[in-house]
Parts: structure tokens; C-alpha cells; sequence
């Protein structure tokens, strides 16, 4: 017996599944589509004891009500309808403004009229005959038969309605169930894993950079460097005033080069330029910045010491790692509720504080160019006589080199 | 219990505790209704993110409505009052949060819409940031209002408009918005009101009568794509604003081609702009 019902079901279901949509799809008056559609429904019948057994859903003063008057509100009613549900289904209770609930599947024959509105709870809906009022479905279909008529408004929350010859002379909603999140929620593992190689990838970019500017840019980076760790607070100031003036300053370039008309011509290009200059004094002062912190723990290793080498890309390195430390510590707990979301501020913070550090010393210095907050050149004050003689470079006589013992 | 277990288990607890990420919920929502013996339908649309598209429905449908949307976020609106007409579809914030960035998620709602061929129609369409595409021809336009934010709008004539079409209304806040075929539209009055961002009005199609568009613009680019032999008025109140009109004679504010009177088709043309760009295209 259950050999033969699940050999029908599947006859069943190669017979619609086999059948084109587009003929599912086209006019009512469609004999092979009034087929297919009369087959699907016998589908849900050989599902066995899945599907609730119909009955109708008993009213009580205790239980929710539901105004299917409206139905323009489909979330809400779904809403309503699916707190209203109890397991098991039979025990349900609901009061319908103006109308009555089922609970499966249920039909309208052909000879009977229906006044007032209609609620049908998990099963389809067959309208042979004529509603007089609006139909609202929960996960079931709404099927309008030839000669069946609805005067009303439909909604299907969780099917659809279809028309196979029948009349609605309102408004058909179909609103799709909610099957499954559309993504389950990543692991803990792939979160860190995610974040840690976001953090990886980074920290190697600007390390390429920073070897790049080292390579090719090395006086600059060592002079804005230098404004770092010699004029730390006026470099802050620089850099909030900077950030802070950043975008007037570019509305102020734009218009008043609109302003001009040669100039309007020039907005693409200064436009451009202007952003590459705010990349590069940002990004460039992070990693003068990262140079003055590993210049300063190299030359405290060194102190200790320990051998190593001090060169401009051991600072780079150095710094660069000392930045990705409370990177690292977000990584790792950042999942932790409350403490990870502390511990990405204050990582968030320190970065943006030694990034304002190092934009502002990039403007101080003109980018690397102006050493006068680089701490290389000394105040006149300082200056002492041992400094200010001057070597004679004429007149003066040269010694006579001894000469060479004969012996 | 030592130092390395209790730490792995506080690791672990924490990772108990840890939030699971918030998942999209997209549902999808349909609507239509037929035909009955409706006279006009004033019809708003609002569909504040995504990609959209409006056109023409099928013959025994007044208005067909498919959306999918993010279901943490919006919800469907489909409101229809037989009696006044009036119909309201879209999506609806939920309101959740306050200020929000739109994100990518909220650009992969869709949304269809339809309405009927031979029932007049007044359409207000409130685009918010989203992609839109409307294809207008084929409609009985009486009354037309779409207004977009930060988006990019493409609005198409494709055939004849039935029916009288008194206004239409075309606001665009930091977006780009194409008008093509507005000669099919056969609009009485044509209105653009533009903040920073692009515009393309082309009057091309089977003419109708005479237009009278109204250009308000600032920090923009205004372009008016006519057909050649059209004659065209431009009355220009500019500031700072650049006017590039071949082929039209120049008298004060005013820009003309020669003997406008006698033209067959005329347009007149209203500018009101602030630090923007006006180039008169013809088309051959």
C-alpha cells in the first residue's frame, strides 16, 4: 500500500513537474493548465496525516480576533494569524470580525454561498461556489474554480492565489512564507578567521607601501617622522584642524573654480589631485608614524643590548606591528559581547589618533620637506661659540709635512 | 583548574554568548486586481530602495504589483479605494533604527509594477535611492510625479500616450534622470526641478501639442535633445551657469530660433538655474 501511494506520487508529480510553465502560466480557459493545476492539488492529499484534518475553528471570548475587512496589511496579518496558532492545530481559537475560520483544507461547492469573510488556516482553499466577502489564507493556496466567484478581496499569506476560470472582483495578494533565513548565522571560527585575514591583508599592504616610501621617499618619511616625535601634540592639533577642514577646503577649491571659467575646467583635475593629497598625507603620516614608533623600541632593544639591526625597515615593521597589536586583540575576542565591542572602539580610537598624529605632521612638514618641527634644527640660543667659529677655508698656511725620517 | 583551561573556557562561554549575525529575511509579494468599471485611478508609488520598473499591464489588469523586499526592514503597502480611486503600493519602512546607510542588501529588492493601458491614471512615483526604469508609453496619463533622490531614473514614451496628460513633474535630488519621448507624452506642461546631478529631456515621438517645460536646476547639467525644425523658446534666468544653444538667436534673456511663430511645433522652455550646464542637442 505505501508502495503504491508513493509510486502514484511520483507519477504524480513527473506529470506536473514534466509540464511546461508557460502553460501553467496562460489564461484560465487553458484545458492542459485547468489539468496540471487539478493534479498539483491532489498532491497535497497523499501527504497522509502531515496535512490537519478540516474543521472549523471555534470562536472564543478569550481568544485573538482578526478583521479580514482589510487586508492591505499583509505582514501584520500575518503576524495576528501565526501568534493566534496552538499545537496541536485543533486547538486553535479565533474570533473573525464579520466572518468565520477553518483550519485545512477546505472547498466551496458550487450550489453554496458564503456571506461574510473567510479565514483558512493551513490548507487550501477550493472556491466552486460564491464567497461574499474576503478570503485570507495561512500557508495554503486559494484556487478560484470555474463558476466560482469571490466578491471581495484575496490574500494568500504563504501560498497563491490562482484563477481557473473564477472571478475576484478584488484585489489578489500572494504573500511568499518565510522558508529560511537567507543565511545562517557564520561560525565563530570563520568570523575570526574572516577578520583575521582581513587584518593580514592590511597590515601587508601598508607594509609594502612602507617599504616603498622608504625605498624611494626615505628623506620625506624621515622628516615627517622626526615632526612625529619631536612636535607630537602641535602635529595633533595639525592633523584635527586638518581633518576638520579637509572637505570645506575642498567645496571651497571646487566653487572657486567654477567661479572661474578657465577654472571650471580644471574641477576633474584638481578634484583628483586633491583626494590622491589626502591619501597620501594620511596614509603616508600612519606610516611615519609607524617609523617613529619602531625607530624609539628598536633604539630601547638596542638599549637592553639586544643586536639588531637599525634601519628604516626594521622601523616600518616594528611600528606597523605595534599598530596591529589591539588589531589583533579585536581578532581574537571580538566575538566576546561587550568587551570585544570595547576593545574595536579603543582599537578604532588608537588608530585614529596616531593617524591624526601623522596626517598632521605631514602637513607641518610640508610632507617631509620642511624640517623645522623635525628637531634638526637648533634655535640660535643654542648656539654656542664652538658652533659659530668659522673655519677659514684662506689664508691660512700649511703645515709643512715632516719629513720622512732617512733612517 | 589551570591558567590555560580557565582561559578556555572563558573563551568558550563567550563564545556561548556571542550574538549570532543578524539574517535578511526576502520575501516576495504580489498583487493585481482587475478591471471593473473604474474611471481613474490616482495612484502613489513609494519604493525608497532597490531596482524598479513601471509599465503597461495586461488588458483585464487595473494595477499589478511584484515585489521582493527585505523583510526586516520594509513591508508591502497595497491600498485601493474603489470608490475615490485612490491606490497606494510600494514598500513601507518599518522604521526600525533611525539613521541608516543604505546598504547592499536593500539594493537587491525588486520591484514591478503595472497599471492598466485604458483606464486614466494619475501617477506619483517616490523613487528614493533606488534604480528606476519606467516605460510610460501606452498609458493614459493624466497627471505624472516622479521625484528622485540619490538614484538614477530612466523614464520612456516608448509609444503614444492615450488620453490628456496635463502635467508632468520630474524631481531629481543628487541622481540622474533620462526623459526620453516626451513628444509621445504630449504634456502640456513639463516640469524639472534638479539639486546636483544630470538631466536628459528628449522630445522625441509622435507630437502632440505644444509643450511648455519649466527647468529649475542647480549645480547640475540640463540637456534638451529636440528634433530639428522644432521651434524652441528658451526664457533663461541663470546664475553662473553656462548656456550652450546652436542654432537659437539670443535677445536679452531670451533665446529663439528664427521665425518661432511660424513653426509647427513649438516648445517653450522656462530656465531657472544656478551654477549648472544648459546644452541644446538638436536630433536629426
Amino acid at each position: 500500500m505505501r508502495v503504491g501511494r508513493g509510486a502514484l506520487r511520483a507519477l504524480l508529480f513527473l506529470l506536473v513537474a514534466v509540464l511546461p510553465s508557460p502553460l501553467l502560466a496562460s489564461s484560465p480557459d487553458n484545458p492542459v493548465a485547468t489539468v496540471a493545476h487539478r493534479m498539483r492539488d491532489l498532491l497535497p492529499l497523499l501527504e497522509g496525516l502531515s496535512a490537519p484534518a478540516p474543521q472549523a475553528v471555534q470562536a472564543d471570548a478569550q481568544a485573538p480576533t482578526v478583521n479580514p475587512a482589510r487586508l492591505d496589511d499583509p505582514a501584520r496579518l500575518e503576524r495576528d494569524l501565526r501568534a493566534a496558532l496552538r499545537s496541536p492545530i485543533s486547538r486553535t481559537r479565533l474570533n473573525v470580525v464579520g466572518g468565520r475560520a477553518r483550519i485545512g483544507h477546505t472547498s466551496i461547492g458550487s450550489d453554496e454561498i458564503v456571506a461574510g469573510h473567510l479565514v483558512v488556516l493551513n490548507g487550501d482553499t477550493e472556491v466552486h461556489g460564491r464567497i461574499e466577502g474576503n478570503i485570507l489564507s495561512l500557508d495554503g493556496n486559494v484556487t478560484v474554480h470555474r463558476g466560482g466567484i469571490v466578491i471581495g478581496d484575496v490574500l494568500a499569506i504563504g501560498g497563491r492565489v490562482r484563477m481557473i476560470g473564477g472571478d475576484v472582483t478584488g484585489t489578489m495578494q500572494s504573500l511568499e512564507a518565510v522558508v529560511s533565513p537567507a543565511e545562517p548565522a557564520p561560525s565563530l571560527w570563520r568570523v575570526v578567521a574572516q577578520r583575521g585575514a582581513g587584518l593580514a591583508g592590511i597590515f601587508v599592504t601598508l607594509l609594502v607601501l612602507g617599504f616603498g616610501m622608504v625605498t624611494f621617499g626615505r628623506p620625506n618619511l624621515e622628516i615627517v617622522s622626526d615632526t612625529v616625535s619631536h612636535s607630537f601634540g602641535r602635529s595633533f592639533t595639525a592633523g584635527l584642524l586638518g581633518q576638520i577642514l579637509l572637505v570645506p577646503t575642498f567645496g571651497m577649491l571646487v566653487v572657486g573654480l567654477v567661479l572661474t571659467v578657465a577654472g571650471a575646467l580644471l574641477v576633474p583635475f584638481a578634484v583628483v589631485i586633491y583626494l590622491l593629497l589626502a591619501v597620501v598625507a594620511i596614509l603616508g603620516g600612519l606610516l611615519a608614524v609607524a617609523h617613529a614608533m619602531g625607530e624609539t623600541i628598536t633604539r630601547r632593544r638596542m638599549a637592553r643590548g639586544l643586536v639588531v639591526s637599525p634601519n628604516a625597515y626594521r622601523y616600518v615593521l616594528t611600528g606597523l606591528t605595534a599598530l596591529a597589536v589591539s588589531w589583533i586583540a579585536w581578532v581574537a575576542v571580538g566575538w566576546v559581547p561587550v568587551a570585544g565591542g570595547i576593545i574595536f572602539v579603543s582599537a578604532a580610537l588608537a588608530t585614529w589618533f596616531l593617524g591624526t598624529v601623522g596626517f598632521g605632521a605631514a602637513i607641518l612638514s610640508r610632507g617631509g620637506v620642511r624640517e623645522h618641527f623635525a628637531g634638526r634644527i637648533l634655535p640660535p640660543e643654542m648656539m654656542t661659540d664652538e658652533f659659530l667659529w668659522a673655519t677659514p677655508q684662506f689664508g691660512v698656511p700649511a703645515v709643512t709635512r715632516p719629513a720622512k725620517d732617512p733612517q | 583548574m589551570t591558567p590555560r583551561s580557565a582561559a578556555l573556557a572563558l573563551w568558550s562561554a563567550g563564545a556561548l554568548l556571542a550574538m549570532p549575525a543578524q539574517a535578511q529575511t526576502m520575501r516576495s509579494f504580489t498583487a493585481t486586481r482587475g478591471i471593473l468599471a473604474e474611471r481613474q485611478v490616482i495612484a502613489t508609488l513609494d519604493f525608497g530602495a532597490g531596482a524598479v520598473r513601471v509599465g503597461p499591464a495586461a488588458a483585464s489588469q487595473l494595477y499589478r504589483m511584484e515585489v521582493r523586499y527585505d523583510a526586516d526592514r520594509f513591508r508591502p503597502t497595497q491600498q485601493y479605494d474603489p470608490r475615490t480611486g485612490i491606490l497606494r503600493l510600494g514598500l513601507e519602512s518599518i522604521g526600525k533604527g533611525g539613521m541608516r546607510v543604505t546598504s547592499r542588501s536593500q539594493l537587491e529588492q525588486t520591484g514591478n509594477f503595472a497599471f492598466s493601458r485604458t483606464v486614466p491614471l494619475s501617477l506619483s512615483a517616490n523613487l528614493g535611492a533606488s534604480e528606476a526604469s519606467l516605460e510610460l508609453g501606452g498609458l493614459t496619463l493624466t497627471d505624472l510625479t516622479v521625484r528622485s533622490g540619490a538614484s538614477r531614473a530612466t523614464i520612456a514614451f516608448g509609444s503614444p500616450m492615450r488620453g490628456e496628460c496635463r502635467h508632468a513633474t520630474f524631481t531629481v535630488g543628487a541622481g540622474e534622470i533620462d526623459i526620453a519621448g516626451l513628444a509621445n507624452a504630449g504634456c502640456r506642461e513639463v516640469r524639472l526641478e534638479g539639486g546636483i546631478g544630470r538631466a536628459t529631456l528628449e522630445f522625441t515621438g509622435a507630437w502632440k501639442r505644444n509643450a511648455r517645460v519649466t527647468v529649475a536646476m542647480s549645480m547640475g547639467v540640463v540637456t534638451l535633445r529636440i528634433p530639428r525644425g522644432t521651434g524652441v523658446r528658451l526664457d533663461a534666468s541663470r546664475f553662473l551657469s553656462a548656456l550652450s544653444a546652436d542654432g537659437l538667436e539670443r535677445d536679452g534673456k531670451t533665446w529663439s530660433t528664427p521665425r518661432f511663430d511660424e513653426a509647427k511645433r513649438k516648445i517653450t522652455v522656462e530656465l531657472n538655474t544656478t551654477v549648472a550646464s544648459i546644452d541644446v542637442d538638436w536630433i536629426d
